[in-house]
């Protein structure tokens, strides 16, 4: 290889400063082979460790939620599971985060003396604005996802793309993605955008992937998939 | 050791591996290709709940029930009501815009007061409590000077609780200037006075049952009467195989759906009526049973006729062959449920009651009074039965003092109220009044001479307007109280459009409402009771709404359960029964003593001289254009032909021949002049117009609201000067001479 | 569940508007401006600017007072079809899968966000049923809390055009499934302007579903008939008053027209004088 360098700064002339220069380093450095796979190593580690490990602590920003809120607890306390504080309204049409009217038929009064609940009924209840839920699985503007079909429809539960939000304790922070601002759930946890469960990621592909499944995916002329008039509006 | 250069690179190559083999890449071009489709400036409509409020629309006179749909606390749409009686689902671009009126920028948001000059459009924000005490302490003073009758309203010729409450306001206060807006209404209520002897009532049309529909300029498909009623007639007839002939000088759009378009002399139509009115009589083709059991003065009916309207002449007068009118007198004769409608264009303006009698004539001659598919006299609402107005001795001797425009007296007999007159008055220098108030009228747009009229307002010391919108009158106020729309209020709405049966809407909020405005029914009681004694004592009401539900008593559950209510029958199944005409009397009179001086009378002449006026300018209705109190909204002008309105130019059509003869190109300006005024166009070559006849729609060229609005093309009003009709005093202009030259 | 659906026969949805009962009010075109957050500007009297996925058309028999004839045309999206199905002139050039033609319900879509302004799609349609947003939509003051929910607002760079209420299908079906049905009714999807207009001169739902009353007006032919052109016209009115516009393209759109008129029913097919559309298809029948 070194050989190579020298031929090149005979033939390269015109640039004699650069050639000469190069020699120099070719010289010093002849017989250093290894240097140069130890030189590519690092620069494949580092930028390994850029990409998987310091990339996602720059990509997302930590959110708290306005409130902690205990799903476990809740789901103790309600008749119908999920659908007690998620329900569907008479139209077919979900209603998606409780709104504080909802809580309201519980908490019309303090229950308990935890912070959370003092918290919620100082700053919520007696000013009687809205808890600003951070929504973990918030689609663009442009989806419509339609509860109904897949809750009726396809007797899925809720967990498939939820995952077991319902017996956690705590919420966790909500991670917003800095450039695109919608939750670390779209894409999962996983920077590599790996899937073991269902509810691992929520984005397009994860949508046509389980249409696929189902064998609702030929409507579309263009794609061969579901057609986009089926989540889109 | 020394770094090489190979070094570096062989770092780099590395680098460049283990970025490939890390997400980075893959995982930033997704994110950034997300970023790229978010727009953060273009907004997100956040979701709710879906609701519906039902109510009634009052953007019009017609009456349509409508359904708000809500997402959550907003209003996101609104819809017509299925199963309504009046419109049955179907809603006109009107109200399907209504949402933009509410949420618009040419809200009036909480009570003004003017700074700067009037008509400046400089205002201090006020609150209500400084407002009804500024508007209290000049109407106190006038009292105190016992001079109650200068003070005078404009407000709309309705039958609800507003328009009486207003009247209430007036009587209470001592003055009788109690001015309503003149429209079709006014002229069918006094022809009904003078051929069936009911008063204050209303003229019901059975459209939809009728075979043969003679409209005499009725702007049918353009916001004639209750408006979707009227298209769903229209296609009723298309079904049914109807015939609707159409009767008018432009093709407008009703002439161009209609089976057969008559292009008449502008003002021929009671020639016409009465000419075909006596081929049906000489030829014996009218119903002799009915009129002979229920009619008065048919032998100095047909007297009349003979002298005065043989057709032959009125051919002659109205530009048509003598032919066409046998032939027309024959189908409509023989047809099996004929009607003849009248009043020009959307009957926002009063009719020449000549005219207005001599079709009803014609229907009375084919027996069709109170019959299915005929025309029926009902009775006035009666609902409101608050107590007598207990009036102080100023406000007694206020109320002694007549009317400004004479309505009521001996000249004008039946007439209840004419605002034309009214300004007339003021404008040759009376200068009697000294207080006004307006809700829900925008004389200073919809009246005809508007330079006159801004100039009255402009003498008139104190003006308070309750507009919801900064209309061309709320900009000449002193100070405006703003209404809720008619979204976030409560109203009883008496449909009168023509309607075959009573019937009361009920208007309630959708929405909270969005500024500080106050409902004019509430603004009203609140100042009453702070002027106090007699007038504050004839509103004893906590407030509006408390007022209104008392009003309505039995029927307010109904009301708000089902929306509307129907006081009784249709009259109709009634004077069937009977075989006669609806009046109390059972009578229907062809002619009398007051009828032959009407129909003796000359028309009154168009305002202008024909040699330096060569042509007649007339205004024509379209629906796609708002001509009311309610200015056109942003989606509603949207659907605006560019042959009507390019840019800020306004259009004037003009017959194709003609104007290609006169040297005018499609779309070159042009200046039209009137004895009134006049004002750049541009000229649009119509092959629906008659030669000799230029024509612009109302509903342009305002000068307030907003920039979705004003400025865009002209008034018409600019242009056109009332024309009093002698027999019933009110303004029935259908246009004037006008003359074109290039600009 | 694949064979399921796969046995579950595909809707055309489609629309017949009869045009003797139109009466050119405006108020579909307003119906859907309000529906669908159609924006619109200051001024919006430069047409080939101004946003209507539904317009209302007015033409005339070319002739001079008084014997000029005039008719209104309403022009939705046509939703073609195509030569075969799926074969719409726009879904054909559009390089961005953001317009796409649905074999369920026969729908052509139009996703805003995949659109990236190319504007194939408008030079493609015969129709000039699409629209470019040449700038941001902008909405006074306030005016934005009127925004429906269930149509996304467009941004400046793209296209967009009638989509039959598409989100009114989503929202019936919604309900659909909440009533542990299958099948949408025809009375839950109807588009904002069939449910508006006044005069009831618009009738919409399944052109292949007999029990629909857009099926019992059209009567579209269940053969393909091919015109002299070789053009195959699928679904073609077997009501005499019933017409295309510019069937002979074979574009096969899915809103049909009826008029009792014969000079109207000639323009929207016919624009060279004195020829005859019912020429233009030969006996010949393709199975």
């Amino acid at each position: 290889m070194s050989g190579n360098v020298e031929h090149k700064s005979d033939d390269v002339n015109h640039d004699a400063k650069e050639a000469s220069s190069a020699d120099q380093t070719s010289m010093t450095t002849s017989g250093s082979g290894s240097y140069i796979l130890l030189f590519f190593l690092l620069g494949l580690a580092l930028s390994m460790v850029a990409g998987w490990v310091v990339f996602p602590k720059l990509l997302y920003t930590q959110k708290k939620q306005p409130l902690d809120f205990n799903h476990k607890l809740h789901l103790k306390e309600v008749d119908s599971d999920c659908a007690s504080c998620h329900f569907f309204r008479e139209d077919g049409t979900f209603s998606g985060v409780p709104a504080l009217e909802q809580c309201l038929d519980c908490h019309y009064e303090k229950l308990g003396e935890s912070v959370e609940e003092t918290l919620f009924v100082e700053q919520y209840v007696d000013k009687g604005r809205q808890v600003p839920w951070l929504v973990y699985s918030r689609q663009p503007d442009c989806v419509f996802f339609s509860h109904s079909a897949h809750i009726y429809g396809a007797n899925l539960e809720c967990r498939t793309c939820h995952g077991d939000i319902g017996h956690s304790e705590s919420l966790k922070p909500y991670e917003e993605n800095r450039i695109t601002g919608y939750s670390k759930n779209i894409w999962g946890s996983n920077i590599a955008g790996l899937k073991q469960a269902t509810w691992d990621r929520m984005k397009m592909d994860d949508c046509a992937q389980c249409h696929e499944t189902a064998g609702i995916h030929d409507s579309s002329v263009q794609t061969g998939r579901d057609a986009c008039f089926v989540c889109h509006k | 050791m020394k770094l090489s250069r190979r070094c570096f690179l062989s770092f780099v190559v590395g680098g460049a591996a283990g970025t490939a083999l890390s997400p980075l890449p893959w995982k930033l071009t997704d994110d950034l290709s997300i970023w790229s489709q978010n727009w953060s400036w273009t907004p997100v409509p956040p979701d709710g709940e879906y609701t519906q409020v039902n109510s009634t629309c009052t953007l019009c006179p017609g009456g349509c029930g409508i359904g708000i749909r809500k997402a959550g606390k907003r209003a996101v749409k609104i819809e017509g009501l299925a199963g309504h009686p009046v419109n049955d689902g179907g809603v006109c671009l009107l109200g399907l815009s209504g949402l933009q009126l509410l949420y618009g920028p040419a809200r009036v948001k909480t009570p003004l007061k003017r700074t700067g000059k009037r008509g400046g459009g400089q205002w201090q924000a006020i609150s209500w409590k400084q407002a009804i005490k500024e508007v209290t302490e000049k109407l106190k003073e006038l009292r105190k000077k016992n001079q109650p009758q200068s003070l005078a309203s404009i407000g709309p010729n309705g039958s609800g609780t507003v328009s009486a409450l207003i009247s209430r306001f007036m009587k209470a206060y001592g003055s009788s200037n109690d001015m309503k807006m003149a429209s079709k209404l006014d002229s069918d209520e006094q022809a009904l006075f003078l051929t069936q002897g009911i008063q204050n009532g209303m003229v019901g049309a059975d459209v939809e049952n009728a075979d043969f529909i003679l409209s005499f300029g009725c702007a049918v498909l353009d916001g004639y009467g209750s408006p979707v009623r009227m298209f769903r007639a229209n296609s009723r007839w298309k079904e049914n195989s109807a015939t609707l002939i159409q009767i008018e000088p432009r093709q407008s759009n009703t002439a161009a759906k209609a089976d057969q378009w008559l292009p008449i002399n502008p003002g021929g139509e009671a020639d016409l009526a009465l000419a075909m009115a006596n081929i049906i009589i000489k030829e014996n083709l009218y119903n002799s049973s009915f009129v002979s059991d229920n009619c008065d003065g048919l032998n100095s009916f047909v007297q009349m006729l003979y002298e005065n309207y043989m057709p032959e002449d009125a051919a002659r007068r109205i530009g048509i062959d003598v032919q066409t009118i046998i032939d027309l007198a024959h189908r409509f004769a023989t047809a099996a449920r004929p009607l003849a409608i009248n009043g020009y264009g959307k009957g926002q303006n009063p009719s020449n009651l000549k005219e207005t009698l001599a079709i009803h004539a014609l229907n009375a001659l084919v027996g069709n009074i109170g019959k299915k598919g005929g025309i029926t006299g009902l009775s006035a609402y009666d609902y409101i039965r608050w107590p007598k107005v207990v009036t102080d001795t100023v406000a007694a001797a206020g109320l002694k003092e007549s009317r400004l425009d004479g309505a009521g007296t001996n000249a004008f007999p039946h007439a209840k109220s004419l605002p034309n007159r009214f300004f007339d008055k003021l404008s040759a220098g009376n200068t009697s009044i000294q207080a006004l108030l307006v809700a829900e009228a925008n004389p200073c747009y919809s009246m005809p001479d508007t330079a006159k009229i801004k100039r009255v307002f402009d003498s008139i010391p104190f003006i308070v307007s309750f507009s919801s919108f900064m209309d061309e009158t709320a900009m000449m106020a002193d100070l405006i109280l703003p209404n809720h729309t008619f979204l976030e209020r409560y109203e009883d709405v008496p449909v009168k459009a023509g309607l075959t049966a009573p019937i009361v809407g009920l208007c309630r909020p959708a929405v909270e409402p969005q500024w500080d405005t106050l409902d004019l029914g509430d603004a009203l009681i609140r100042i009453a009771q702070s002027i106090g004694g007699s007038v504050g004592a004839a509103f004893p009401w906590k407030n509006y709404k408390t007022c209104l539900k008392q009003t309505l008593a039995d029927q307010w559950k109904d009301l708000e359960k089902k929306g509307y209510w129907m006081p009784s029958q249709s009259l109709q199944a009634d004077a069937d029964s009977k075989n006669k005409a609806g009046g109390k009397s059972g009578r229907y009179v062809l002619m009398d003593g007051t009828l032959e001086t009407i129909y003796m009378a000359q028309d009154a002449p168009l305002e202008g001289d024909s040699r330096s006026y060569s042509m007649l300018l007339m205004p024509y209705d379209t629906i796609r254009i708002t001509s009311l109190q309610i200015g056109a909204p942003p989606f509603v002008m949207k659907t605006v032909p560019d042959t009507v309105l390019k840019g800020q130019d306004g259009f004037i059509e003009i017959n194709k021949k003609e104007a290609t003869e006169m040297g005018f190109k499609q779309g070159q300006a042009v200046i039209v002049t009137t004895p009134i005024g006049e004002a750049r166009v541009r000229v649009h070559l119509s092959s629906g117009l008659a030669p000799g006849v230029i024509a612009m729609p109302r509903g342009l060229g305002h000068t307030a609201y907003d920039d979705y609005l004003a400025g865009k093309g002209v008034n018409i009003n600019q242009l056109i000067g009332p024309v009093e009709d002698p027999a019933s005093g009110l303004d029935t202009a259908l246009g004037i001479r006008a003359k074109l030259a290039k600009a | 569940m694949k064979q399921e659906h796969t046995q579950h026969r595909s809707k055309r949805y489609g629309m017949v508007i009869d045009l003797d009962k139109c009466t050119g009010c405006g108020a579909c075109m307003v119906a859907c401006f309000s529906e669908n957050n159609v924006p619109f500007k200051k001024d919006e009297t430069d047409k080939r600017l101004s946003i209507t996925w539904m317009k209302v058309y007015r033409i005339d028999n070319g002739r001079d007072f008084p014997n000029n004839q005039v008719c209104y045309i309403p022009r939705p999206c046509q939703h073609c079809a195509g030569q075969h199905e799926g074969h719409s002139p726009c879904v054909s050039v559009c390089p961005a899968t953001a317009t796409d033609y649905s074999r369920e319900t026969g729908i052509v879509s139009q996703i805003y966000t995949r659109c990236f302004g190319c504007r194939y799609c408008m030079g493609a349609c015969p129709y000039h049923a699409r629209y470019f947003n040449w700038w941001d939509p902008v909405w006074p003051e306030g005016m934005e809390k009127y925004l429906s929910p269930n149509v996304s607002p467009r941004m400046r760079g793209v296209v967009e055009k009638c989509s039959f209420c598409f989100h009114r299908y989503q929202l019936a079906r919604d309900k659909a499934y909440a009533n542990r049905r299958k099948d949408v009714k025809e009375a839950d999807y109807q588009t904002a302007c069939t449910q508006a207009c006044p005069a009831g001169a618009i009738t919409f739902g399944d052109l292949n579903n007999p029990g629909h009353a857009v099926h019992q007006i059209v009567k579209p032919n269940d053969h393909v008939v091919k015109n002299k052109a070789g053009i195959s016209i699928i679904g073609k009115s077997q009501n005499p008053n019933v017409f295309r516009m510019l069937e002979r393209l074979g574009t096969n759109t899915k809103v049909y027209y009826l008029s009792s008129r014969e000079w109207v029913r000639k323009a929207g097919d016919n624009y060279i004088a004195d020829e005859k559309p019912e020429d233009m298809f030969a006996e010949q029948k393709k199975h």
